[in-house]
């Protein structure tokens, strides 16, 4: 490497060692860096055990319950808790803001309940300890922090004009600045790099997303330091060049991402869950639960049925008709439920892409998405658990109707309510509580992780461009 | 007191100054954008509530079409309950993207359905919400900072503080030379939010209030940058100083805290809640009927003599077990409740030694949008429902007869009336 960056960049080194400044606000980032680490993959950790085992005694009080009517089971129903991937130590992302369990239920979708934020709501504000919030919004400030004055402290001691006296060309000024600036920002990656390799050596972590994940942060940290450094180079006091880089971090990092957030709310609007609820049942063609096949959208139903076998009266039925009739409304109700979590999951994703669109508001936003589709916790992760616990229920109700259809007669069942002994005979044996499944969410395979982080890594990219652009535009033009 | 002349020289001053011009600028579009902001979001959630209080009405006319039986009445009889952003919420929005404030009930066991979240875009909950009460707990400081750290160093390191301090003839000149700027200051930021009160219809003591605390708050900063920036030291570490403090109190403070209560302050498994009530509630199909009703009776002597149940399925029983299930519940979900409620108790501990937190704690609490509002909100919803099964439980027990117009006589929901107490 050309001795004159070397030398510049030793030198940076040497007055950081020197300044009580420097050395204080490294240190105070090192001990937020490490102590969010250590908090987010312990707490990961313990958080994913603990729904795990949520999981296993939600399904295990299932199977223990009595010799029931089948039906009675899909009103106890099931809960479908979402687990934490690995990476989300790294990045939790929109974990807090999601429910962590859903209630799974006949003839209903019923919401994720349970969100970490709203346990801690006034604090939840302010920012979250983990390594990814440390990262894109604290790690900056330190750049600016030990940066401002890389080039207009020179100029201030009057020092730039001997080092261009005596030939240092204003490129290797400028490369030495940013090189001592960037390894800093390689000391703060170092927890996320260790505790993601952890995460990969000994969990279930993938090696590719911690990797893409790194340089990602090493890309972000990159265009910070050549802002800091431009910004220093052109103003001609270091007081004014650490106004500016102020002004330029709290807009970007903490203003412009939230003014973005809530722009896109307010001009891109989606109707709540309950609303989108609420129109399902206003709709022309409301949807039934079964319960009733004497109803007037069955009869059409029970006359089909009964010409498929061929009977005459839904007493002389082979089956079940009630069994077949819930299993027919579950079936009509879940396409149309389906149709309109669809229609509200796909708005919910026009927001983030709205948002994806701002990314040149803020590098930030465009970080944000890549290390939160890297990690698997952005809001695709999000809405496959609700469609994977959406499958489950439906997989185990519609079980559930056909032991309804097939097991019990129909003599029995429409006498159960007024009637001991037939009610005795509606039940089935506990046995057949072993149809329900088994349920894990995993996070999305690496290539469809790498895919999403795709564009926005793109927008990442251009960025960088920029900043090095301004970078060499600011180095030809600097003067003492 | 400084003379008006003064005032007016000396803004006029400061107006000149480029830096001053674009940090007024700035504050002003900051503010200007949040109080927007803020006011469209409560006129949609206005709007919000309006359309759902009417699909509700059609909804449960819908679905009460035809049925003449008490018990059923009341199955499928969902009520829409909500809280209405109060007239200051466009200038704090709080915590309303990720606390519910709207239900649909009905007379089936509580337990299973308060916790039922409605909650904005978690991608867009994740970034924050950008309103009146961010502009002033966390940019104010960095903007005063900005603005006035260099107020008696640029002035030294041009040679020009003895000169100034002369003919001036006051050694108050920085002190009055910092009133003028944050007078500035403050009127930029304020003028958006006087202009969303007058909008939004915001009594007038609210609007003094936030002003009082948006002034002290200022003052506060002003006081803080004015002792730093007095000193010998060079601007640059008057900022960095500054700064240092102002991370300590709006970042260092929250997050360390945050992390302190999430570990020191565990809340009962939530989860749990759900399941203990759930299989209460389901239990109860297999438990000989009098085992639920004496549990119910208990709680409820005046039906003791009506409690007999003959058939496999009797509608009295039914909404018994419903009412059993959340008496099981109740511990739990009162413990629940009640750590996340120690929670927010210590948050204002907390927010003691900081001072963003502090104020933007007592704004949210003002403008109702904080987590106590919401648990008010949630005790209207509980008393609705306690309202419901009061005028269930006669009809059901003593097997009145259907008569639609007793349905004029079904419990509203009542909205919460609650006010900032901590």
């Amino acid at each position: 490497m050309n001795p004159v960056i070397l030398s510049v960049y030793r030198e940076e080194w040497r007055f950081w060692r020197r300044s009580r400044l420097a050395g204080s606000a490294l240190l105070l980032m090192a001990v937020m860096l490490l102590v969010s680490t250590a908090y987010t993959v312990t707490r990961g950790h313990t958080e994913a055990d603990r729904r795990l085992q949520l999981q296993a005694q939600a399904r295990a009080a299932f199977l223990e319950q009595p010799a029931r009517h089948p039906h009675r089971m899909i009103h106890f129903g099931h809960y479908a808790f979402r687990a934490p991937v690995p990476l989300s130590a790294l990045d939790p992302g929109i974990d807090p803001y999601t429910g962590m369990v859903i209630f799974l239920e006949g003839h209903r979708q019923n919401s994720a309940m349970f969100a970490e934020a709203a346990e801690l709501a006034s604090l939840s504000r302010f920012g979250s300890l983990s390594p990814a919030f440390v990262l894109q919004v604290l790690a900056p400030l330190l750049l600016v922090i030990m940066g401002f004055g890389s080039i207009s402290r020179e100029r201030e001691q009057g020092t730039l004009i001997q080092l261009q006296a005596s030939g240092v060309a204003a490129a290797s000024l400028m490369a030495g600045k940013a090189l001592a600036l960037l390894a800093v920002a390689g000391l703060l990656l170092l927890p996320l790099g260790l505790a993601g390799l952890m995460l990969a050596a000994f969990g279930k972590a993938s090696l590719l997303a911690v990797l893409a994940m790194l340089l990602a942060y090493g890309l972000y940290l990159t265009i910070w330091t050549l802002a800091v450094v431009t910004v220093s180079a052109m103003l001609r006091s270091s007081a004014a060049a650490l106004a500016v880089l102020l002004l330029v971090w709290v807009l970007g990092v903490i203003a412009l991402p939230k003014l973005a957030s809530t722009l896109v709310h307010s001009l891109q609007p989606i109707p709540g869950k309950l609303e989108t609820d609420l129109a399902l049942l206003t709709d022309d063609t409301p949807i039934s639960d079964g319960h009733d096949t004497a109803g007037a959208g069955v009869s059409a139903l029970v006359a089909q049925i009964l010409e498929r076998y061929g009977a005459e009266n839904v007493s002389d039925l082979p089956v079940n008709i009630r069994g077949l009739v819930s299993s027919e409304a579950e079936a009509t109700a879940t396409a149309r439920m389906n149709q309109f979590a669809e229609q509200r999951m796909n708005a919910e994703w026009q927001q983030a892409r709205r948002l994806d669109q701002l990314s040149f508001l803020s590098p930030l936003l465009a970080m944000r998405r890549v290390s939160m589709s890297l990690a698997g916790t952005d809001l695709p992760h999000q809405q496959r658990f609700l469609e994977e616990a959406e499958a489950l229920r439906f997989d185990f109700v519609q079980s559930l109707n056909t032991l309804h259809a097939r097991e019990l007669r129909y003599a029995d069942d429409i006498r159960r309510s007024a009637d001991p002994d037939a009610e005795q005979r509606t039940r089935v044996d506990a046995d057949f509580w072993r149809l329900l499944p088994e349920f894990e969410l995993t996070p999305a395979a690496i290539n469809e992780r790498l895919a999403a982080a795709g564009p926005m890594a793109a927008a990442l990219l251009a960025w960088g461009l920029l900043a090095l652009l301004l970078c060499i535009s600011g180095t030809r033009r600097l003067r003492p | 007191m400084i003379p008006g002349s003064r005032w007016l020289s000396e803004s006029r001053f400061q107006l000149s100054r480029p830096a001053v011009r674009v940090i007024l600028l700035l504050s002003i579009v900051l503010s200007a954008s949040a109080v927007m902001l803020g006011y469209s979001e409560v006129g949609a959630q206005h709007a919000t509530i309006e359309r759902l209080n009417a699909l509700d009405a059609e909804a449960r006319a819908d679905a009460w079409e035809g049925r003449e039986d008490w018990g059923d009445i009341a199955y499928n009889g969902f009520h829409y309950t909500f809280d209405r952003p109060s007239s200051l919420a466009f200038a704090a929005m709080g915590q309303r993207d990720i606390l519910p404030w709207q239900h649909r009930v009905r007379m089936l066991a509580l337990e299973g359905q308060i916790h039922e979240r409605d909650p904005a875009n978690p991608e867009l909950a994740h970034l924050g919400q950008f309103d009146f009460a961010l502009v002033v707990c966390v940019l104010l400081p960095l903007l005063v900072i900005v603005l006035m750290s260099d107020i008696k160093a640029a002035e030294r390191s041009a040679g020009r503080d003895a000169l100034l301090i002369a003919t001036a003839g006051s050694s108050h000149l920085w002190r009055d030379r910092a009133l003028v700027l944050a007078l500035l200051l403050g009127l930029s930021l304020l003028l958006p939010f006087w202009v969303g009160a007058v909008l939004s219809d915001t009594s007038f003591t609210l609007t003094a209030l936030t002003t009082l605390l948006v002034v002290l708050y200022l003052s506060f900063w002003t006081w803080l940058v004015l002792r730093f920036a007095l000193s010998r030291a060079t601007a640059q570490v008057t900022v960095l100083r500054l700064v240092g403090l102002w991370f300590v109190f709006a970042i260092a403070v929250p997050l360390l805290g945050r992390m302190a209560i999430l570990g020191g302050m565990p809340l009962p498994e939530p989860g749990e809640i759900l399941m203990l009530q759930r299989e209460e509630v389901n239990a109860a199909w297999d438990k000989p009927k009098p085992v639920t009703m004496d549990a119910f009776v208990d709680t409820h002597p005046q039906w003791r003599e009506q409690s007999g149940v003959t058939r496999p399925f009797e509608w009295k029983w039914y909404y018994a077990f419903q009412q059993v299930g959340d008496q099981q519940a109740a511990t739990l979900a009162g413990q629940y409740r009640a750590g996340i409620v120690a929670r927010e108790r210590m948050t204002w501990w907390l927010s003691l030694i900081s001072p963003p937190l502090l104020l933007h704690k007592a704004l949210t609490c003002l403008a109702r949008t904080d987590l106590l509002a919401s648990m008010a909100y949630e005790d209207s919803v509980r008393d609705f429902h306690r309202a419901m099964r009061h005028f269930y439980y006669p009809l059901l027990f003593n097997d009145t007869p259907f008569d639609k117009g007793r349905l004029q006589r079904h419990p509203t929901f009542e909205e919460a009336e609650s006010s900032c107490v901590i």
